[in-house]
């Protein structure tokens, strides 16, 4: 909302000076961030909150200043309008479901021409185009008011008549601006005969607006249902100054005020006789609610305690007639304030006047709560697996969860288990992701002129179908430019240190994926689906313009967490270890974990085996002897060896290299 | 034997007066005093002198030994004094080989913090759906259907066709408030909760704006509480962040679900209130929209208004990120370039 310091100086007097006046604005909730200087006048840019109509016109915030600053109001002289001399009947069928109430009149010869410069000035200020005085004027009215005034050209109404009703759809609808519309579904809007006058709200009609010959005008200043212009309003995409008041829910006790103050400056402007008698139409008789605020309540939510005459002092201020009786202050709400509807409102009212700034400042006082709240999140798992990659060497990167179908696609992933955004941003942000390794791909690409690269991120993916939802933790990183064992080494780095043993490696078997179709696997403990890991399959690696091999993984963070064993002190065996290389000849087709495995049962006494070292099919292990009781001699590991080589002969016919 | 004794000994000290090095002092060491030593040679004889000899012969001995010894320590003192007063070259300023320590995301250091401080004030941390109701995201939340209040909270759906779904009524979360209603029906009086996580909103994506964005929401519900308590919450936690010098001030605002509403502005810590391109020029940054919580939340969410009361506020984690390392564009938060993340 841009407001002219000058015009809003017409109402309040302003003693501060501009930055401390932004500041005290915004701190009473009218943030002022920014300003324009426009010759001597200062234009304020004033973000006004969802729940403040009355702000969205200048005597409204002259209104806030004026009990800011305790300085009176100098509201505009409003006079009585003249009983007509002239019969410009009219009749309108209104709906008070659509339209609570409607305050109008019609005036006869009115003389078209340009506004006065300083009404031209005001409008230019706040961004509008001067076009004649009775366009002008409602404009200037509506902003200074802040009820929203429509002028019909009388002649234009069939016999003088209009009718309220909402559209069935479809409607054509052409607007002043000279702008076509059909129109949806339920928008207010008046018919004239069998044509559309006014899309009420938002827009009137080319075909009964103000133009060069319009003579005779019917002025009304009406309230609408704000739901439906809101929700003309966003499916149109079409926001006028005037839907923007009436989606706020405005004030229905203006009208009558607006149409006086706008019938004054047009007759002054424009001359022309009064033609009808005013028509105030509404449902009931205007009943101003009360509101009732307990001064315990107050020093309650506020922790301080204002003294009685300042509340009253400051609500007085606010016009809210407040009376103090047994502790409570009764305040009668004026139209202009709808957002005060509970205790609260009365409350926030009180301290922001008081001056947010002026509190003290205190912590919660009482016990800590001792039960587990509902969906309760231990972040350590996470900050540990975090910390092994760190201790790894991986950089950890954070990347967005919205994604492209090119990108989708690029990854070999199946789109159907995408979910879809209906009104994405742009393609680029239209589905959720359903794996980690896409992005570090990217990352991968955006750093090719870096040689070795170690790059992981822990976040979620999601899986659809929508009504069918996941949303899965998931740690995945890649390594660039390295050996099998050495990508390896930081999987068996987490294994280790979160003491997950005994799962099993599976060569996966699905052809069109992410991963290579022979150098990939997935690995499982049990029933538990941990995680794959393996080389990018060659195709993505060319999609994502990558030259390099790239080895990956992405596991299951939930089920890591499940399977990892708290870790239990064991005191250290206090005998030294037998330690012994023992080189095999390993066939195709014989997996480590086999050998591994039938070299760990062979003997209790085998505490810890490493591969220390492959040429072509020697693979060399490294053996470690250890008895808890006793040293070992010579003969104890000689026995355990020859045991080993014959489980290995008998199982895969795997030999000692001689 | 006497003689020889004596002779020897003489020997010995004369070639550890000689010697320069700690090898050869050790050598020294061994073929005198050692298993199979000179001095065990004479010791082995002293069997074969008469009876008389034998005492004064092996008092001489071990006289001779200790001198010895004597002398091998205060060679090895001499020699160690020498060795290090002597000027040898030796380039500390070398760069040592690159460690293989990775990094973390500024953002998981950030957030680590706030968790840290949160869990200090005794609050519990809660995570929840990414993928949320409307129901959570805004009717809880006191959101009147098809009000403006909506339009700040910029919303995208999801694609709920050949679903049961109604259109709008799954989105992705605009904000982690929404777990203020999941958190409060389904979990008993007082609460001291934070939620950090993922939010979501339609946005065209620039310096300043991005589709997607890191919240942290925290409430707090119990029989008395205050704004002041909202106040040096806030207080407590933006200067345990940005250090006891930072300054930080409150204004009015609306939020559908809090009443009254509160913002609360950090001085910038880039320009120190100055004005520079982080805070628009204003010299101060909004960094906590907060309030006290709505009674219509709280009934919504089954919790007695009339008992309970309570305070809620929203840390913007990708804010308070960029504040810290004066980063002046969002987007650098989630490029992965690894000209920007080695720096942290």
């Amino acid at each position: 909302m841009l407001v002219p310091l000058s015009w809003l100086k017409e109402y309040v007097n302003i003693k501060l000076p501009l930055k401390d006046l932004m500041w005290k604005m915004t701190e009473i909730g009218l943030t002022t961030e920014t300003y324009t200087k426009l010759g001597d006048d200062v234009i304020l840019d004033i973000e006004v909150t969802p729940n403040r109509a009355d702000w969205l016109s200048i005597v409204g915030i002259a209104r806030e200043l004026s009990a800011l600053q305790n300085t009176p109001m100098k509201f505009p002289v409003v006079s009585e309008i003249a009983s007509p001399k002239a019969n410009l009947p009219f009749k309108i069928n209104n709906d008070f479901k659509l339209c609570p109430r409607y305050s109008a009149i019609s005036i006869k010869g009115v003389v078209q021409a340009p506004s006065p410069k300083w009404m031209q000035d005001y409008l230019t200020k706040i961004s509008l185009r001067p076009i004649n005085n009775l366009v002008d004027v409602t404009n200037y009215v509506m902003f200074e008011f802040g009820n929203p005034i429509h002028v019909f050209d009388y002649d234009k109404l069939k016999n003088a008549e209009m009718t309220i009703m909402t559209t069935k759809g479809g409607e054509k609808f052409t607007s002043v601006d000279e702008i076509s519309y059909r129109l949806p579904k339920d928008a207010i809007i008046f018919k004239s005969g069998s044509e559309v006058v006014d899309l009420c709200g938002i827009k009137g009609g080319a075909n009964s607006g103000v133009s060069k010959s319009t003579k005779n005008i019917l002025i009304l200043v009406a309230i609408y249902d704000g739901k439906l212009i809101r929700r003309t309003s966003q499916k149109l995409d079409l926001l006028s100054d005037a839907s923007r008041i009436f989606e706020r829910r405005e004030d229905t006790g203006g009208t009558l005020l607006t149409l006086q103050r706008t019938v004054n400056l047009m007759t002054e402007l424009a001359g022309g006789n009064i033609a009808s008698e005013i028509a105030d139409v509404k449902k009931e008789k205007l009943k101003l609610s009360k509101l009732t605020l307990s001064l315990s309540n107050l020093e309650k939510v506020l922790g301080i305690k204002i003294e009685d005459k300042e509340v009253l002092a400051t609500l007085d201020r606010l016009n809210l007639s407040p009376i103090l009786k047994n502790n409570l202050i009764e305040c009668t709400i004026p139209t202009y304030r709808a957002d005060l509807k509970i205790e609260e409102d009365l409350i926030e009212e009180v301290a922001r006047l008081f001056g947010y700034n002026k509190f003290p400042k205190t912590l919660p006082y009482g016990a800590t709560p001792k039960d587990k709240i509902a969906y309760f999140f231990d972040p350590k798992p996470k900050l540990r697996l975090k910390e092994l990659m760190f201790g790894a060497g991986f950089i950890e990167i954070q990347t967005l969860s919205l994604t492209s179908e090119e990108f989708i696609n690029k990854s070999q992933l199946n789109l159907d288990l995408h979910i879809k955004i209906a009104n994405p941003v742009s393609k680029e942000y239209e589905y959720l992701r359903t794996s980690l390794i896409p992005s570090l791909l990217s990352a991968v690409k955006l750093n090719s002129d870096i040689k070795k690269l170690k790059l992981y991120e822990l976040n979620k993916v999601y899986f659809g179908p929508i009504d069918q939802s996941q949303e899965v933790y998931k740690l995945s990183g890649l390594e660039v430019n390295t050996s099998f064992r050495k990508f390896k080494a930081s999987l068996d780095l987490i294994f280790d240190r979160l003491k997950v043993k005994d799962y099993d490696i599976k060569i996966t078997t699905v052809t069109k994926s992410l991963w290579h179709p022979t150098k990939s696997g997935v690995i499982e403990k049990g029933d538990e689906f941990i995680g794959t890991f393996g080389e990018i399959h060659p195709k993505v690696l060319q999609n994502f313009k990558i030259k390099e091999k790239v080895w990956g993984f992405e596991l299951d963070e939930k089920t890591l967490e499940k399977l990892t064993k708290k870790i239990i002190y064991k005191a250290p065996n206090q005998h030294p270890p037998q330690i012994e290389d023992i080189t095999l000849i390993i066939p195709d087709w014989v997996k480590a974990s086999g050998v591994i495995a039938t070299i760990k049962k062979s003997d209790t006494h085998v505490s810890e085996i490493e591969l220390t070292d492959i040429y072509q099919k020697s693979h060399t292990f490294r053996i470690w002897y250890q008895d808890p009781k006793k040293t070992m001699s010579d003969n104890d590991v000689k026995i355990i060896h020859n045991k080993i080589l014959s489980n290995l002969n008998k199982k895969f016919e795997v030999n000692e290299k001689i | 034997m006497r003689e020889e004794i004596l002779n020897l000994k003489n020997e010995a000290l004369a070639q550890i007066m000689d010697v320069v090095s700690f090898d050869d002092l050790e050598n020294l060491k061994i073929s005198y005093l050692g298993r199979k030593g000179k001095i065990n040679d004479f010791i082995k004889k002293i069997g074969e002198l008469p009876q008389t000899d034998k005492k004064e012969i092996g008092n001489l001995i071990n006289d001779s030994k200790k001198v010895i010894e004597v002398t091998l320590a205060k060679k090895k003192e001499g020699l160690t004094s020498s060795l290090l007063s002597k000027k040898e070259w030796f380039d500390l300023t070398i760069p040592g080989n690159k460690t293989s320590a990775g990094h973390f995301h500024p953002q998981t250091t950030v957030l680590n913090e706030i968790l840290d401080i949160f869990k200090y004030l005794g609050y519990q941390i809660a995570d929840g759906p990414e993928i949320e109701k409307d129901y959570y995201n805004f009717e809880v939340l006191n959101f009147p259907p098809e009000h403006p209040a909506r339009d700040a909270q910029q919303t995208m759906f999801f694609d709920v066709s050949n679903t049961s779904f109604k259109e709008g009524q799954v989105i992705p979360r605009t904000h982690t408030s929404a777990m203020q209603g999941r958190v409060m029906e389904a979990s008993k009086p007082p609460l001291r909760v934070i939620v950090p996580g993922r939010c979501f909103r339609y946005e065209q994506v620039d310096a300043s704006h991005g589709v997607e964005f890191w919240q942290v929401e925290g409430f707090v519900v119990d029989k008395a509480v205050h704004l002041t308590d909202l106040f040096g919450t806030i207080e407590f936690v933006l200067k345990s962040l940005f250090g006891q010098s930072a300054k930080i001030k409150f204004a009015t605002t609306f939020f559908p679900f809090v009443e009254p509403g509160v913002d609360a502005y950090l001085e910038c810590t880039v320009c120190d209130g100055r004005g520079c391109t982080f805070c628009k020029q204003t010299g101060w940054s909004e960094i906590m929209p907060a309030g006290m919580i709505h009674p219509n939340v709280l009934s919504k969410s089954k919790i007695d208004s009339k008992i309970w009361n309570g305070f809620a506020f929203a840390i913007g984690l990708s804010r308070v990120v960029s504040l810290r390392y004066q980063i002046d564009d969002l987007r650098v938060l989630h490029t992965p370039d690894l000209r920007i993340l080695k720096q942290f």
